[in-house]
C-alpha cells in the first residue's frame, strides 16, 4: 500500500502550472476533430488578414518607392487635365482626346524662363525590339537628353555601363541604355554591354544597364524602358513632338513658384486646359488616396475572414460546452475550486489560439511571400499582431466564458447540464 | 423520534442535516424534493438509505455530499455550518474529506481508467511521484489492476462502477457517499462492493452513507434509512427489525 504524509505546507497552485499545461495538451489532443476545427477558424482568420494587409501595405510601400525614385524637388508637365477639383485623379472621357503636344520651342521658352531649373523633354516611341532571335513587341523608346540620368537617379551603377553624353546626345548617336527588366529580356543568358539591338531597322549599342527600380505590378514598368538620345526618337516618329517634361526644381521649397512660373509660361501658348503642371507630393497625395480607400476596402473583407473565422471557433465551442459543463461539473465534485477550473480552460484556450495563429501565420506568410512575386506584398508585424491578436481573444473569450459560467454553478447543476 | 444507539458508546456527529428542504422549480410548478429532513450521522457508521424511485435519496446525497445547496435549513459538517464555507473550502472538502459515488458513475469520457482515478489528486496535496501507484493501487483494490489503460466506453457498467469507487477512494476519505453502487452490478459483484465497503467501515473506520433499492442489503447496514415523498419515514436498526 502506497504509504505518504501530506506536506505541512500546502502548494500554492493546485494543479500546478506543469499539471496544468499537460491536461490541456491531454484534452486538446483527446479530442482530435474539436481541436482541428476550432483552429481552422483561427487559421482562416490569421491568415486571411495576413495576407490582405500585406496587399495593401506592399501596394503603398511598391507606390512610395517609386516616387522616391524621381525625386521630390520633380515638377511634372503633361498634356490634359489630369486632376479633378478634388484633388483625385479625373476620370472624365473628354480628357482622353486632349492631344497637345509640347514642342521644342516650349523647351526653349521654359529654359529662358526658369534659368536656375533643369527642363528635362521626354519624346515616347512605343517599338518592338530584337535582339538576336529574341523579339519583343511594344516597348517603351523614351527619347531623353544626356543630364536625364543623372538629375532622376537612374545612372547605371558601376560595371554597368554609362549614361549617354551630351555629345552623343547632339549627334543621335546609336546609343540606349536599358532598364533592369528589359536588359533581362533580351539578353537573358549574355551581359548586354556593347551589344547590339535593333529597333526600326536601326543598329543601336547598349551602353547601359540600369538598377532595379522596384517590384513590378502589371502595367508598364520603368525597368521595362529604353532610353536613347531624344533626336533618335524624333526620327523613328517623324515629328519633334515632346510628350512630357520634368523640370527639377532647385529645392523642394522652389517647387511652388516654380510650378506657377512654368504654368505662367505656357498659358501664353496653350488652353489652361492643354496640360497640367504637378509635382510628386501632389501626384503621391491623389494616389495614396487611392490606396487609402483599396486598403479599407481590403481590411473590410479582411475583417469578415475574421468574423467568419471567430463564428467558426464560437460554434466549435458552443457545442463543445455540454460535454464540457458536464466535466467542470465532476471535476468541482471530485475537488476542484473555481479558479483551477477557469486556468484549465483559459490555457486550453490559449493553447488552441497560439497552434491556430502560428499555423495561421505562416500560411499568411508564406502566401504573401508567392503573391510578392507577381504584386508586391509586405506582411507587417502590426497585421500579425491584429489577425493573432483578435483570433485569439475569440478563442479566449468563446472558450474561456461558458467555462467561468459553469464553474459558478453547483457541481449537480453543472453535471445535470444539458 | 428516537436516535437510535451506534454501536460506539460515545458516538461523535459528524454529519447533520437540520430542516433541509430542496425545492425544484420548472416553469411556475415547485416540488419538494426534500421536506424538512433531519438526519445526523455518527463517526464510523454504515448507514443505508432506501426507499421508492423518485422519493428523494439522490437529491439528499448530493446535499450531504456539499455538491448541491439546500432551499432552506442547515448542513453541519464536524458541528460547522457549511453555510459560513467558501467555494474554496468546500471543494477542499469535496475533495479530501468525502468520497462520492455517483448514481450515474461521472467518469470523463476518452480518458483512462487510470486517469479517471487519479484525477481528484491533481487537486490535492499528494506529491506527485506517488499518485500513479496510488491510482494503481486503487484499481487493484477494486479488482481492476488489468484495466488501467481501458476508457469508460470500453469497460461494462459494473466495471465504470468499480472505477468510481476506486477515484472515490484516492484521497483517503473520512466519508463514503454511495447513490446506488451496486444498481448496475449483479448480485455477485453486488456482495463483492458490500463486502469491500464493510472492510471500509470495519477496517479503516471509515463513515459509510450509500442508497439502494435492495432491502438485502439495506439491511446489512447499522442503520436503515427509509424516505418517501423527500421525508424520513423510519429510521430502524435492522438488527432489532430481524430479531
Ligand atoms: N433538477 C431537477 N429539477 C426538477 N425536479 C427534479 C430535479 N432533480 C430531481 N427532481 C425531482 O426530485 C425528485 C427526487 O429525485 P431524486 O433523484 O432524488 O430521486 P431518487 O430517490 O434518487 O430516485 P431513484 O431511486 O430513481 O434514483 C424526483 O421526483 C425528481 O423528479
Ligand atoms: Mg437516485
Amino acid at each position: 500500500m502506497v504509504k505518504y504524509k501530506l506536506n505541512n505546507t500546502p502548494a500554492m497552485l493546485k494543479p500546478s502550472l506543469g499539471e496544468l499545461v499537460r491536461s490541456s495538451f491531454h484534452s486538446i489532443f483527446k479530442n482530435k476533430s474539436r481541436t482541428f476545427l476550432t483552429s481552422l477558424g483561427i487559421i482562416i482568420g490569421v491568415t486571411s488578414v495576413i495576407l490582405l494587409t500585406s496587399i495593401g501595405n506592399g501596394l503603398q510601400k511598391y507606390v512610395n518607392d517609386q516616387f522616391d525614385s524621381l525625386g521630390s524637388n520633380t515638377v511634372f508637365i503633361v498634356p490634359g487635365q489630369i486632376f479633378n477639383d478634388k484633388g483625385g485623379f479625373n476620370n472624365s472621357s473628354q480628357n482622353r482626346l486632349v492631344t497637345t503636344r509640347f514642342s521644342l520651342n516650349d523647351v526653349a521658352t521654359l529654359r529662358k524662363g526658369l534659368r536656375r531649373s533643369q527642363i528635362l523633354p521626354l519624346s515616347q516611341a512605343v517599338v518592338d525590339v530584337k535582339s538576336g532571335p529574341i523579339l519583343k513587341k511594344a516597348k517603351s523608346l523614351v527619347g531623353v537628353t544626356s543630364d536625364y540620368g543623372a538629375a532622376n537617379n537612374a545612372l547605371p551603377s558601376s560595371g554597368n555601363g554609362r549614361w549617354f553624353t551630351k555629345d552623343e546626345e547632339d549627334k543621335k548617336s546609336n546609343v540606349v541604355v536599358l532598364g533592369y527588366q528589359i536588359a533581362l529580356d533580351l539578353f537573358p543568358t549574355t551581359s548586354p554591354l556593347n551589344k547590339k539591338i535593333v529597333i526600326k531597322g536601326k543598329n543601336l549599342k547598349v551602353i547601359g544597364i540600369l538598377d532595379k527600380k522596384g517590384s513590378t505590378f502589371g502595367g508598364p514598368s520603368l525597368d521595362d524602358f529604353i532610353y536613347t538620345p531624344i533626336g533618335l526618337v524624333f526620327d523613328i516618329n517623324g515629328n519633334q513632338d515632346i510628350q512630357s517634361m520634368y523640370v527639377k526644381a532647385p529645392n523642394k521649397d522652389l517647387v511652388p513658384t516654380t510650378k506657377d512660373e512654368i504654368s505662367k509660361l505656357l498659358l501664353k501658348k496653350y488652353d489652361k486646359d492643354a496640360f497640367s503642371v504637378f509635382d510628386s507630393s501632389q501626384l503621391l497625395s491623389s494616389i495614396n488616396a487611392i490606396i487609402g480607400t483599396l486598403t479599407i476596402a481590403l481590411s473590410g473583407i479582411a475583417a469578415i475572414s475574421l468574423v467568419v473565422g471567430g463564428i467558426g471557433i464560437m460554434n466549435i465551442m458552443l457545442v463543445t460546452v455540454t460535454e464540457r459543463t458536464r466535466e467542470i461539473g465532476l471535476r468541482k465534485a471530485i475537488g476542484a475550486y473555481p479558479n483551477a477550473i477557469l486556468l484549465q480552460f483559459l490555457f486550453e484556450a490559449i493553447f488552441l489560439s497560439c497552434f491556430g495563429g502560428l499555423i495561421g501565420i505562416m500560411l499568411g506568410s508564406l502566401g504573401a511571400f508567392a503573391i510578392n512575386k507577381v504584386f508586391p506584398a509586405i506582411v507587417t508585424p502590426g497585421s500579425v499582431l491584429l489577425a493573432f491578436g483578435v483570433s485569439s481573444a475569440v478563442g479566449i473569450i468563446f472558450g474561456v466564458a461558458p467555462a467561468r459560467k459553469a464553474s459558478q454553478l453547483s457541481p449537480i447543476e453543472a453535471l445535470r447540464y444539458e | 423520534m428516537t436516535k437510535l444507539s451506534s454501536k460506539k458508546d460515545n458516538p461523535k456527529v459528524i454529519l447533520e442535516l437540520r430542516d433541509v428542504v430542496k425545492t425544484y422549480t420548472t416553469g411556475n410548478t415547485s416540488f419538494n424534493a426534500l421536506n424538512k429532513v433531519n438526519l445526523s450521522i455518527n463517526q464510523g457508521e454504515f448507514v443505508s438509505i432506501t426507499g421508492p424511485s423518485g422519493s428523494g435519496k439522490s437529491t439528499l446525497m448530493h446535499i450531504v455530499g456539499l455538491l448541491d445547496i439546500p432551499t432552506s435549513g442547515e448542513v453541519l459538517l464536524n458541528n460547522l455550518d457549511i453555510a459560513h464555507f467558501d467555494e474554496k473550502k468546500l471543494a477542499q472538502i469535496r475533495n479530501v474529506t468525502l468520497g462520492f459515488v455517483f448514481q450515474q458513475f461521472n467518469l470523463l469520457p476518452k480518458t483512462s481508467a487510470l486517469e479517471n482515478v487519479m484525477l481528484p489528486l491533481l487537486y490535492s496535496d499528494v506529491p506527485q511521484h506517488l499518485r500513479r501507484d496510488l491510482g494503481v493501487e486503487m484499481l487493484t483494490k477494486v479488482g481492476l489492476a488489468d484495466k488501467l489503460v481501458n476508457t469508460p466506453s470500453q469497460l461494462s457498467g459494473g466495471q465504470q462502477q468499480r472505477v468510481a469507487i476506486a477515484r472515490a477512494l484516492i484521497n483517503n476519505p473520512k466519508i463514503i457517499l454511495a447513490d446506488e453502487p451496486t444498481g448496475n452490478l449483479d448480485s455477485k459483484s453486488g456482495s463483492d462492493i458490500m463486502a469491500f465497503f464493510h472492510q471500509l467501515n470495519q477496517k479503516e473506520g471509515r463513515t459509510i452513507v450509500f442508497v439502494t433499492h435492495d432491502r438485502d442489503l439495506a439491511n446489512e447496514a447499522d442503520r436503515i434509512i427509509i424516505i418517501k415523498d423527500g421525508q424520513i419515514q423510519i429510521e430502524q436498526h435492522p438488527r432489532h427489525v430481524e430479531t
